[in-house]
C-alpha cells in the first residue's frame, strides 16, 4: 500500500524500520496508544498518523515535537483464504461468461486492517453469490479495471472482440458485462451497433452501491443478469434494478437507456419504450414485458468494430455563441442536444440580445460535417414541424426529425456511421435506419407516466 | 444481600456496559432529515434482502451468515421528512453533522476521555438488516477515560459517536419490519472496560452514572429508548454473551442476575448475542460475530479536531450530573431515589416546566410522571401518550389551587387518555371528583351508617368507593372512626 505520509513522517518511519501494517505505540505527552500503523489516505492532514487500534477503530494522532512511535512487532503478510474451486461443470446447465471491464462486482474484506479488495475469479464469484451455481456454469474474466468516464471507443473494440470470441469460439451460451455504472449506458449503446446478428443475450450490468456492503445491488443485478444471459432475449440489453426495493430487474435495451440518477438504485431507465422484461429476485422469473426482440438463434455474431471517435456532443443553453458551434469544425461530426422539440436559437423576430445557431450550424453541414439533434430533455420525440425554430433547423440539413433517440445513443451512432462512411448522403440514409431498436416508431403510452 | 454480592464476586462475574443515548440534534448524523420522529404513519415501504461479504477468511465466516440472511427479507417504513435516500442507501452520507460532533466531544471530556485529533468514520458490518447499507457507521470520539463511582476510577474504555439503527417493528415468517426514522438519529455510546468485582445492582447504578453524564450536556432525546443498554455478561470459565437492548434502566440488574443464573444452568455458554425482553429475560438473537468487523468509510473523509478548538469546548463543559443532582434535590425537596428517578424520565423537562408554572407540590409531580404513569400503563393500559401537555398544566394547576385531591390524579389521567379531546375541568364534572367539604362527607357516612351492624372495615370500604379521588383517605377514616364511635 502506499505510503501517503508527509515527508518528515515517511523517512522517520524509514529510519525506525516501521512500515504501513506494523503494530505499533505512540506516545503523546502522558498517553500512550497501542494500533497498527495504516496508510494516510489521499485525503486529510498527512502529519497525522492514523492508527487501527484493537476495537477496529482509526483514529488519527498527530505527530508532532511531542510524540513519539515504536515499533512493537512487524505486520505479518495478509493470507487471503482461497475460494473453493468451482462445483463440477453441469451439462445440463448453459454456460454464461462473465467479462469484467471495471467496476467490482464482489468484494473480499480485510478486517484486520479494514481494507477491501475486488475479487473477481469465477470462484470468487461463486463464494459470494452461490446462486450463480444454480443459474449456469460460469466463466469468467477480466477483460480490464476502469472506472466507466474512462472508457473510450478503443475499449469498445477490445469489448466486442472479446464478446465476439466467447460467442463464436467458446460456444457460450450468453455473456455478461460488468462495468462501471457512469458511462455504462455509453458503451450498451455503442455494442449493440458494433455487434451485429448477436445469436446469444449481451448483457451489460453494474452496481450503485459499492460490493463491500451486505445492501450492494451487485448480488440482484448480477443474478438477474445471468438468468438474462440464459434468456431468449438475443440482444444487447442491460439489466439493472428497477425500484428501490430488492424485488426485480429490468432488461433494457443497451440504445435506449440512460443514467437517470447519480446515485440511486433504480437510476437506469428505459427511455421512450418498455423494458423487454422484469427477472424478479430472488426467485428467478424473467416476466417478459415485450415480444418485439431477436429470439436466441444458432450461428454467430458479426463484428462491425469500425468506429470514429472524432464526434462531439454538445447541449444548447441561454445566450449560447455561435462562435461556439463554428469552433466545432474540427470534429468529423456533430451532435446537438436541443431544447424543446429540437430546436436551437435563432434570434427571432429581430431580437437584439438574440443571436442565431442557424448559419452556422448551416455552415458546419456545408463542410461536410453532419449535424444531428437530439432531445435534452432525455425524453420525447425531435419534431422540427412545428415551430419556425424548428423548421429553419430542419431546412439546415441537420438529421433527427421524427427521431426520439438520447442524445448519447445518437453520439455513439454518430461515430459507428462516420466510422463507415464520409458521404453526407450515405450519413444520414444509415443515421435514419433503425439499426439496434435506437429509434422507435410508437411511443407507448406507458412509457409516459 | 451481601451473601448474593459473595457469590458474585465467586463466580467471576464480568460485565461490559455499553451505554447509548440519543442526541436531540434538530438533523440526523449522516444527512439532514428531521431526528423528531413524530410521523406515525409511513408513506412507503421498501423492501430489501442482505447478502453475506466475503473476508479474508472466504467460506470459513460466510456461511453462518448465508444461512441467518436466506429467508430473510427487510420492509423498511418511510416516514415522511425523516427519511430520505440517504437513510435508503441511495445515497451517500453528507457530511458529519458539527452539532452531534461537538456534544459527543463534551460527553467524552466529562467522562476524562483522551480525545483523537482526528476523527475517523468505520463502517461496522451489521447483517441484522437495522442498516439499510449493512454496516452502521460510527467514530471514536474519545478513550482512556474513567468515571468516578464511590470513591473508585470505572474505567471508560471508549466514547463512540454513531448512527442509531433502524427501529424494530415486528417479524413474522422471515419478514422483519423496521421503522426508518430512527436510523441516522445521532447516538453517543459510553463503553466500560470489562468491569469485575461488582454486583448486578453496582452495574446498574454505574450505568445510571454514565447516562446521568450523557444528559449534563443538556442535548439529548429523553423519549422512551432514546438511552439503552448492552451488556456483555460472563462468568469464570465461560463465554461471553451479549445482551442488546436494555430500555429500562430499573431492570439492569434484572437482567444481569437473570443472564447469570441462565448462564449457571447450562453445560456449556455459546457465544452469542440475546435481546433483552420486558420482563428482564433474554432472547436468542444470533451468534456472536467474531472481533468487530469494521473498515473505513471512505465516503466521509477523516475531520480534524484542532488543540484550540477542544481547549475552547473544555473551559465551557456543562456542569457534571453529580452537581445538577444535589442541587435538583434541594430545589425540589425530592428523596435521593426519586430524583434520581425523575432525571432518568423522559418527563423531566415537562416536569420542570410545570412545577415552575402551576407551583403544585414536586413530590405530587414527580410522583405522577414515575409511578402513576407507570401504573396507568401497565396495570390499565392506558394509552398515556395520548394526553396532552395542557392536560398535565391544566391538572396541576387545579391541584395546586386544591381544586382537585391529588388521590383523583389516576382517574382523571385514565379519563383523558381516553377521550383527548376533553379538559380536565371537563373530566373533572364528568366523573364528579370535585373535592368534598367535611359536611358532604359527614351526610355521606351518616347514610352508609344507616345500615345497621357494620364492622369498621366493611364501612370505611362502602364510603370509600363513593367518594375516591374527592377527598384524603386519612380523613375519610378518622371521620368514620369518629362517626362510628371507634
Amino acid at each position: 500500500m502506499k505510503i501517503l505520509y508527509s515527508p518528515e513522517i515517511e523517512s522517520l518511519l524509514k529510519s525506525k524500520n516501521i512500515k504501513i501494517g506494523d503494530k505499533v505505540k505512540v506516545l503523546k505527552r502522558k498517553f500512550e496508544q497501542e494500533g497498527i500503523l495504516m496508510p494516510r489516505i489521499e485525503l486529510g492532514d498527512p502529519s497525522i498518523l492514523v492508527l487501527k487500534l484493537q476495537n477496529g477503530y482509526n483514529i488519527g494522532i498527530r505527530y508532532d515535537k511531542d510524540a513519539q512511535i515504536k515499533k512493537i512487532e512487524s505486520g505479518k503478510s495478509i493470507r487471503f483464504i482461497p475460494a473453493k474451486a468451482l462445483p463440477k461443470k453441469d451439462s445440463q446447465k448453459p454456460t454464461v461468461s462473465i467479462l469484467g471491464c471495471g467496476g467490482t462486482i464482489a468484494s473480499r474484506i480485510e478486517y484486520k486492517t479494514g481494507a477491501v479488495y475486488p475479487a473477481f475469479s469465477p470462484a470468487d464469484l461463486v463464494l459470494s453469490f452461490p446462486k450463480l451455481k444454480d443459474l449456469a456454469n460460469i466463466h469468467g474474466r477480466k477483460l480490464f479495471d476502469l472506472w466507466s468516464e474512462d472508457i473510450t471507443t478503443e475499449h469498445w473494440k477490445i469489448i466486442t472482440n472479446e464478446v465476439a470470441k466467447e460467442i463464436n469460439k467458446e460456444k457460450v451460451n450468453g455473456v455478461v458485462l460488468m462495468h462501471g455504472t457512469d458511462f455504462l449506458h455509453y458503451t450498451s449503446a455503442a455494442l449493440s451497433f458494433m455487434l451485429q446478428n448477436l445469436p446469444v443475450p449481451v448483457v451489460v450490468t453494474g452496481a450503485q452501491r459499492s460490493s463491500d456492503r451486505g445492501s450492494s445491488d451487485n448480488e440482484i443485478n448480477l443474478l438477474s443478469s445471468v438468468l438474462t444471459a440464459t434468456s431468449d432475449i438475443a440482444q444487447l440489453t442491460v439489466c439493472m434494478h428497477a425500484n428501490s426495493s430488492d424485488e426485480f430487474c429490468y432488461v433494457h435495451s443497451g440504445v435506449k437507456v440512460r443514467k437517470l440518477h447519480t446515485s440511486a438504485r433504480d437510476a437506469f431507465k428505459s427511455v421512450n419504450v418498455l423494458p423487454f422484461a422484469k427477472v424478479w429476485y430472488p426467485n428467478s422469473k424473467i416476466e417478459y414485458l415485450r415480444n418485439d426482440f431477436s429470439k436466441r438463434s444458432s450461428g454467430g455474431v458479426k463484428v462491425d468494430d469500425k468506429i470514429n471517435p472524432n464526434v462531439t456532443l454538445v447541449c444548447t443553453y441561454p445566450g449560447i455563441k455561435p462562435e461556439f458551434i463554428q469552433s466545432l469544425n474540427n470534429y468529423d461530426g456533430v451532435v446537438i442536444a436541443a431544447s424543446g422539440l429540437g430546436h436551437v436559437p435563432t434570434g427571432s423576430h429581430g431580437d437584439k440580445f438574440a443571436k442565431s445557431l442557424i448559419p452556422t450550424i448551416r455552415s458546419l453541414i456545408d463542410s461536410e460535417i453532419p449535424v444531428v439533434i437530439a432531445p435534452q430533455t432525455i425524453h420525447g420525440r425531435i419534431d422540427l414541424n412545428v415551430y419556425d425554430a424548428g423548421r429553419m433547423l430542419n431546412q439546415t440539413g441537420v438529421i433527427g426529425n421524427g427521431c426520439d433517440w438520447t442524445p448519447e445513443t445518437a453520439l455513439v451512432k454518430l461515430m459507428w456511421v462516420l466510422g463507415h462512411t464520409k458521404d453526407m448522403k450515405k450519413v444520414r440514409e444509415m443515421m435514419l435506419t433503425n439499426i439496434a431498436g435506437e429509434i422507435s416508431e410508437r411511443t407507448e403510452v406507458e412509457t409516459h407516466d | 444481600m451481601t451473601e448474593k454480592e459473595l457469590n458474585y464476586k465467586k463466580l467471576g462475574l464480568k460485565v461490559g456496559l455499553e451505554v447509548h443515548q440519543q442526541l436531540d440534534t434538530e438533523k440526523k448524523l449522516f444527512c439532514n432529515c428531521s431526528t423528531s420522529m413524530k410521523e406515525k404513519d409511513p408513506i412507503k415501504i421498501v423492501m430489501r434482502k442482505m447478502h453475506p461479504v466475503a473476508s479474508e477468511l472466504g467460506e470459513i465466516d460466510i456461511a453462518a451468515e448465508f444461512e441467518f440472511l436466506r429467508n430473510r427479507n427487510f420492509h423498511y417504513q418511510i416516514f415522511k421528512n425523516e427519511t430520505c435516500l440517504v437513510e435508503l442507501d441511495d445515497e451517500p452520507p453528507h457530511p458529519m453533522n458539527p452539532e452531534a460532533i461537538q456534544l459527543a466531544l463534551q460527553v467524552a471530556l466529562l467522562l476524562n476521555c483522551k480525545v483523537p485529533e482526528e476523527i475517523h468514520v468505520m463502517r461496522k458490518t451489521v447483517i441484522d438488516g437495522s442498516n439499510t447499507s449493512g454496516f452502521q457507521r460510527t467514530a471514536i470520539i474519545g478513550t482512556n477515560g474513567y468515571l468516578k463511582y464511590k470513591g473508585k476510577n470505572i474505567p471508560i474504555a471508549l466514547v463512540a459517536l454513531e448512527e442509531d439503527a433502524a427501529a424494530h417493528v415486528k417479524e413474522e415468517s422471515g419478514k422483519v419490519t423496521y421503522r426508518l426514522s430512527r436510523l441516522g438519529i445521532p447516538l453517543v455510546e459510553v463503553t466500560t472496560e470489562s468491569l469485575e468485582g461488582h454486583s448486578p445492582k453496582e452495574i446498574q447504578e454505574i450505568a445510571f452514572e454514565v447516562g446521568m453524564i450523557c444528559r449534563s450536556i443538556g442535548k439529548v432525546k429523553r423519549e422512551i429508548g432514546a438511552i439503552r443498554q448492552d451488556l456483555n455478561v460472563s462468568i469464570r470459565g465461560g463465554n461471553r454473551v451479549e445482551v442488546k437492548g436494555v430500555q429500562e434502566l430499573g431492570l439492569l440488574s434484572k437482567v444481569i442476575e437473570l443472564e447469570v443464573k441462565r448462564q449457571l444452568s447450562l453445560p456449556k455458554v455459546e457465544k452469542e448475542v440475546r435481546g433483552a425482553q420486558e420482563d428482564g429475560t433474554t432472547k436468542f438473537m444470533r451468534p456472536l460475530p467474531g472481533a468487530k468487523r469494521m473498515y473505513p468509510e471512505t465516503d466521509i473523509p477523516p475531520i480534524p479536531l484542532s488543540n484550540d478548538y477542544i481547549q475552547e469546548l473544555k473551559k465551557e463543559l456543562p456542569e457534571p450530573w453529580t452537581k445538577k443532582f444535589s442541587k435538583f434535590k434541594s430545589k425540589y425537596k425530592l428523596s435521593d431515589e426519586l430524583s434520581k428517578t425523575i432525571l432518568n424520565s423522559p418527563y423531566l423537562e415537562l416536569f420542570e416546566r410545570i412545577v415552575a408554572k402551576t407551583h403544585a407540590d414536586a413530590s405530587t409531580v414527580a410522583n405522577t410522571f414515575t409511578s402513576v404513569m407507570k401504573d396507568l400503563e401497565k396495570r390499565e393500559k392506558a394509552e398515556i401518550n395520548r394526553i396532552r401537555e395542557e392536560h398535565y398544566f391544566e391538572l396541576f394547576d387545579l391541584i395546586a389551587k386544591k381544586r382537585i385531591m391529588k388521590e383523583a390524579i389516576p382517574v382523571i389521567l385514565k379519563y383523558l387518555s381516553e377521550r383527548p379531546g376533553e379538559t380536565v375541568t371537563g373530566a373533572v364534572k364528568e366523573l364528579d371528583i370535585s373535592p368534598l367539604t367535611a359536611e358532604e362527607l359527614k351526610k355521606i357516612i351518616e347514610e352508609v351508617l344507616q345500615h345497621k351492624g357494620l364492622i369498621f372495615e366493611k364501612a370505611y370500604g362502602i364510603v370509600m368507593s363513593k367518594v375516591r379521588g374527592r377527598i384524603d383517605p386519612q380523613i375519610v377514616m378518622k371521620e368514620v372512626k369518629r362517626m362510628m364511635k371507634l
